[in-house]
């Protein structure tokens, strides 16, 4: 009986594509220069598995030259394989109304390997811009029309 | 009483896989979004999209723009070549920026100077002689790059592009490149 769930438990990671993939190994330097502005966060999980295995970790923000706000989100894939996935932001002014950025619709593709902490950041579009919404979605396996 | 069982659950399941296998009904989706076709092939809306937000981003965290006085920057389109094998619209990139640029409030485009003539020439004819020349020209290039390996197909399209201000210099430039990959199917007609 055991040995069946092991091979029907096998069987459905090699269709789900979860092929394990060499770890990401990191080193910094142990006294950064650099002060990063980190902010809290308040989240909205609807899909728990992934937030558990792409993790983020922190967000911190900047102001361009330009006086445009930048974030910066920091993810860490908690797991052994290649995480794929899309995220999108969207701005808010200081009323709290959506800012438009026909731009934004479009969800950025992006992947993380396994072990790996990685950044993404995003400026706004415009000087108006105070509040921002990070949308991290698993990606969807695609049909593949070539 | 097991075939009383039995007719249903394999009705049930017939039903599950009919629907299955029938294509689904035209109906609307997000342009760029999680639905949308990607092909290895060619290039994609959500693939201009994404060129043209970081694109877009890059320029305006460079802080380029904001050093033109008064504000805002005036921006001329100088050619975009397209050296992929697909013939398509470079406005699909470039008018993206545009729009973008303009809703900063960073940049504004001229469509009265271009290559090959002004975008607009009743704006051009209209134009008096006190109007503002350009203080950049954007021209860029989309390059695409093909590799396979037995099965596994791969296209990497480049979105390059470069600000040039007045005195011929490129004070601003970016390449973005997007990768796909993808096996070619098997069951082929």
């Amino acid at each position: 009986m055991k040995t069946k769930i092991a091979t029907l438990l096998l069987a459905a990671g090699a269709l789900a594509g979860c092929v394990s993939s060499p770890s990401v190994n990191t080193v910094q330097n142990a006294q950064t220069t650099g002060q990063r502005n980190f902010i809290q966060d308040r989240r909205i999980i609807t899909d728990r598995p992934f937030s558990r295995r792409v993790a983020v970790l922190a967000l911190n923000t900047s102001m361009t030259p330009g006086d445009l706000l930048k974030v910066q989100v920091e993810l860490f894939n908690r797991t052994g394989s290649i995480q794929r996935f899309n995220y999108s932001f969207e701005w808010f002014d200081l009323n709290g109304m959506q800012v438009d950025n026909s731009l934004a619709v479009a969800l950025v593709p992006d992947q993380i390997n396994a072990g790996e902490s990685k950044f993404i950041s995003a400026v706004a579009p415009s000087s108006a811009c105070r509040d921002f919404h990070l949308k991290l979605l698993q990606a969807q396996a695609q049909d593949q029309d070539q | 009483m097991k075939i009383k069982v039995l007719i249903p659950l394999v009705s049930i399941v017939a039903a599950v896989a009919v629907a299955g296998c029938s294509s689904p009904n035209a109906h609307y989706i997000q342009t760029g979004g999680q639905e949308s076709v990607v092909n290895v092939g060619q290039i994609n809306i959500q693939d201009f999209m994404s060129a043209a937000d970081a694109a877009t981003g890059d320029l305006l965290a460079s802080g380029v723009l904001n050093r033109v006085q008064p504000p805002p920057a005036v921006l001329a389109i100088s050619r975009i070549v397209n050296n992929t094998s697909q013939q398509l619209d470079t406005d699909l990139l470039v008018k993206r920026i545009r729009v973008a640029l303009l809703h900063s409030g960073k940049a504004v485009t001229t469509t009265t100077y271009g290559v090959g003539g002004p975008e607009d020439p009743l704006a051009a004819q209209m134009q008096g002689e006190s109007s503002r020349a350009p203080d950049f020209t954007l021209s860029g290039k989309i390059i695409e790059t093909y590799a396979r390996a037995g099965n596994i197909r791969q296209a990497t399209y480049s979105f390059q592009l470069s600000l040039t201000d007045h005195q011929g210099l490129a004070v601003w430039e970016s390449d973005k490149d997007i990768t796909k990959q993808g096996a070619r199917s098997s069951v082929g007609f």
